[in-house]
């Protein structure tokens, strides 16, 4: 009697895994002609307005430009499903796999190892052996997508010390473990020198939690906003998740400016969008739509990519950024793409 | 005087002020969480489930407050309100089944706060999914415009005072919360019903044999707590943040147990406890705003989780008797058996 139910038990757990997984059927991948660019998310939905659905629109951008045939995703629900789901791919034979954020990084590792044949695309994954030069993490067919998170905050940065009244703004941000996180607030700081090396400029990184705390403590993150305020911080860069989120709400219920991160929060984060004074973005759709070309003509090289940051819309505020400031922030743009303008922010906290 | 740190110029009165209002703000949950606890306990309940009715408080509420808002088109003001109410409510609801289980069924009293510890982290993260990401779901599969936070409330005449007038720039809840401090030390130590509270929780056979209905007063009291407990949820979700977390209590209901045993099960004390671990919290955050202040010698603590761990240091200098000694009520934890 135990036994047999044991067994139903075991069968039905096998049912639920196997109508879990989902398996994306297409046979034709592994023919040469086939293109096909699989695209496995961080924890989260497709449709997050963020990270997962700004990739994807790049994924798609290469299917509608013809030089990706076949495109598919699949949705992590659970950390624990990295390797399953990126293996759904690998063993499709897709040629190229794309997994968003630094959290994959290890499992992307991983799976390029199992599958050699097949290039690895990996947003926010830092490549590490560029610099530190230990040729034995050198995957020949992974390519992280890197942006120069140092460009986005200093161009918030600069914005920021030129609407502040008060000469002081700040930012709430993860933790400084993370380097992009740590590159966000160090080119903050080098744009609001950029502008008044006099404007005082506090970053404040929640580093004192578990790791996976870090960016989704919207209390710590409102809390430590509002404590800047009351010492007259009058512009809130909130860089980290959501924690960083519960710092720009706060801000905007505080009534100074908040600034977003990584993608435009104005459309993320309608709490904050009448105070929302821009965000501090990763130009996510054209940087993955042009490693997808250069996989495709085989052209993509191990190693770290970069794409391009920039800054979002004034939306709500438009009226209330003066024209010279406009004009001064395109030249800072222009400059930081030319070269001209240099942040000094080495690409590893030293 | 002016204390000029990396750049930065502020008066010392302002960064206290700063940091005593971070204080009282911060300490919020763990007051009322604490408040909840003596309630339970002082009743001869023993309750580890403040976390989970927390979580669960915060999540409902915020839920009430959203559906208020956007389904039915209520002003946000009233939808806050509603949504503080079904905190409230939630917190008692969860409360109850801790009764049912530790005064009816004798289950364990541990146990009993363990499975609802578990059980607002399964119902919040599922529920959360199901309604804000799925496709088809009520909202639309994402998360809705939530209505905002509950207002600061200025206390007339006090907020006037120059710059330490910002400490009484405060939202309700953490007015609440201190105005619940006086009014259960009152009903505590003053009243029929805290004395018969007291006697259940100390001598439940002498309590019974005076005619006093045991169950009946853990009851009351467990619910009594949970709600408490509900209302500091509430602090999270409709008075810090617009928004819900999974796991976003992070464990301030346990250290709101802390608070409680620190304080010796009395509301005062319990307050006194959770302001030092908000003092805690606060210090945190302001060290790394002045961190060149701290000489070189003292390098250790330019580290802000140094600091934060001070408090639970002391939790445990206190729980291994070396600071005082506290006395739990005598028959907390056990079942009343006629």
């Amino acid at each position: 009697m135990l036994k047999k139910s044991y067994f139903v038990i075991t069968l039905a757990m096998v049912a639920i895994f196997a109508l879990g997984a989902c398996a994306p059927a297409t046979p034709d991948c592994a023919s040469e002609d086939v293109f096909c660019v699989g695209f496995v998310t961080d924890v989260g939905k497709i449709d997050d307005k963020s990270f997962n659905q700004s990739t994807w629109e790049g994924v798609e951008l290469a299917r509608e430009e013809g030089i990706a045939d076949q495109t598919k995703y699949i949705e992590t629900i659970d950390a624990k499903d990295y390797d399953k789901n990126i293996a759904e791919f690998g063993d499709a034979n897709y040629d190229v796999i794309i997994t968003v954020g630094f959290a994959l990084g290890e499992a992307t590792y991983k799976a390029a190892g199992i599958y050699p044949d097949i290039d690895f695309i990996g947003i926010d994954q830092f490549q590490a052996w560029e610099f530190d030069g230990d040729d034995s993490t050198n995957i020949a067919n992974v390519t992280g997508l890197n942006f120069p998170e140092d460009h986005a905050g200093f161009l918030v940065g600069a914005l920021g010390a030129m609407m502040s009244e008060s000469g002081q703004i700040g930012a709430v941000c993860g933790t400084d473990l993370v380097p992009p996180v740590w590159r966000f607030g160090e080119g903050y700081k080098a744009g609001a020198a950029y502008i008044d090396p006099d404007v005082e400029v506090s970053v404040i990184y929640h580093s004192d939690v578990g790791f996976d705390k870090t960016f989704t403590d919207p209390e710590w993150g409102a809390t430590t906003a509002n404590s800047m305020i009351d010492k007259g911080v009058d512009v809130v860069f909130g860089c980290g998740g959501k924690t960083g989120n519960g710092a720009v709400t706060a801000a905007v219920q505080r009534e100074v400016y908040g600034i977003g991160v990584d993608t435009d929060q104005y459309f993320t984060l309608p709490e904050a969008a009448p105070r929302l004074l821009s965000s501090a973005m990763k130009l996510l759709t054209p940087g993955t739509f042009d490693l997808i070309k250069l996989a495709k003509e085989g052209n993509l090289s191990s190693g770290n990519a970069f794409g391009t940051a920039a800054y979002a819309p004034y939306h709500d505020v438009e009226d209330e950024v003066p024209a010279e400031v406009k004009a001064q922030m395109d030249e800072i743009a222009a400059g930081l793409i030319d070269g001209s303008i240099t942040t000094d922010v080495p690409p590893v906290k030293p | 005087m002016v204390v000029a740190v990396g750049g930065q110029k502020d008066s010392p009165l302002l960064i206290i002020t700063s940091m005593l209002a971070t204080t009282i703000a911060v300490a919020t949950p763990l007051t009322l969480g604490a408040l909840s606890g003596i309630f339970c306990e002082r009743a001869g309940v023993v309750n580890i489930g403040i976390e989970g009715m927390m979580l669960g408080a915060a999540f409902f509420g915020w839920l009430a407050a959203i559906y208020m808002n956007t389904i039915f088109d209520v002003a946000p003001l009233p939808s806050l309100l509603v949504g503080v109410l079904f905190a409230m409510l939630s917190g008692g609801l969860f409360a109850l089944l801790h009764a049912v289980l530790s005064i009816t069924y004798k289950v364990d009293q541990i146990i009993g706060g363990t499975v609802i510890n578990i059980l607002a982290v399964g119902i919040t993260g599922f529920l959360n999914r199901q309604l804000f990401f799925e496709k088809g779901s009520i909202f639309g599969g994402q998360v809705p415009h939530a209505p905002g936070v509950l207002p600061r409330l200025q206390i007339p005449f006090l907020v006037d005072i120059p710059v330490l007038g910002r400490i009484f720039d405060q939202q309700p809840l953490t007015i609440a919360a201190i105005l619940l401090v006086i009014i259960s030390h009152y009903v505590i130590f003053y009243t029929p019903w805290g004395l018969r509270m007291r006697a259940v929780g100390e001598h439940p056979r002498a309590a019974d044999t005076v005619g006093i209905n045991v169950s009946f007063t853990r009851y009351a009291n467990v619910i009594i707590g949970g709600m408490l407990a509900g209302l500091g949820g509430a602090y999270f979700t409709l008075e810090s943040v617009p928004s819900f977390e999974p796991l976003m209590t992070n464990g301030r209901g346990f250290i709101s147990l802390a608070a409680m045993i620190f304080g010796n099960w009395t509301p005062f004390g319990a307050w006194a406890a959770s302001l030092v671990f908000g003092a805690a919290q606060a210090l945190q955050i302001n060290l790394q705003f002045y961190r060149e202040l701290i000489p070189d010698q003292w390098a250790i603590l330019q580290n802000s989780y140094v600091v934060g761990l001070a408090p639970y240091i002391l939790t445990m200098l206190i729980l291994t008797g070396i600071i005082g000694k506290t006395t739990p009520p005598a028959a907390d934890g056990i079942p009343y058996e006629k």
